[in-house]
């Protein structure tokens, strides 16, 4: 079992290496074999996850500027979710650690962070509407 | 009444629906997002079940959105090598015209 668990996280971390190499080579604006979103190809407008691929290209060349510019809200989310893997892998927390874990991750936490996406989603429609 | 601010909630899969949501563009991911935060108030609340139930649920949105997207992903990019392959058939067939 113990063998099968290591096999089995040894080919996600190698597919997540080989997917942040093609990432990190290839620029999504200027490649067509990297997946449109089907929101605004329907639509014609921007959900809160467009510009995600490009801005993960970005960040994997260290341009954290182009990176915001192509969506802010991955950009900021990614320390917020990193907490919450750390968070999540605790099997046995102290009192203080759940104290934080509800704060940051409770459910008021999330009526925020759905009403932040929507803010986003509505927002960036509003603000631009260049396809980039 | 039992204190349930010194135990974990069961995992409400809210990281994994918030990363669906900003990378496979789908409503499915806030479907996942509206079960995390039902399994927090659940358990804070005392309903151990519930919160469980709603944890469940979470997963599943959250799976049904990775798929769906992983599935989009694939079928666009077999779309794009099709396309390709024809375009250089026609161009192909073009050149042996001229």
């Amino acid at each position: 079992m113990r063998i099968v668990n290591i096999l089995k996280w040894s080919i996600v971390i190698i597919l997540i290496a080989i997917i942040a190499m093609v990432y990190r080579i290839f620029n999504p604006i200027h490649s067509m074999f990297f997946p449109k979103c089907p929101f605004f190809v329907i639509t014609g407008f921007k959900c809160p996850g467009c510009g995600s691929q490009r801005a993960i290209h970005y960040l994997l060349n260290f341009d954290i500027l182009k990176a915001i510019n192509e969506n802010v809200l991955l950009v900021l989310s990614i320390p917020y979710l990193f907490a919450g893997i750390v968070f999540e892998s605790l099997l046995v927390p102290s009192d203080k650690i759940l104290k934080w874990r509800k704060r940051l991750f409770g459910q008021r936490a999330i009526i925020i962070i759905v009403a932040i996406i929507v803010a986003f989603w509505i927002g960036r429609n509003l603000v631009t509407n260049d396809i980039n | 009444m039992e204190n349930f601010n010194n135990q974990k909630p069961p995992k409400s899969w809210l990281v994994e629906s918030i990363l669906v949501t900003l990378f496979c563009c789908l409503p499915f991911g806030i479907a996942g997002i509206v079960n995390a935060s039902r399994v927090e108030s659940r358990f804070y609340a005392g309903d151990i079940d519930g919160a469980n139930r709603a944890s469940a649920e979470a997963k599943k949105w959250t799976m049904v959105s990775f798929f769906i997207g992983i599935a989009i992903a694939i079928i666009y990019f077999i779309l794009v090598i099709a396309g390709v392959a024809s375009a250089f058939k026609i161009a192909g067939a073009a050149n042996a015209y001229s």
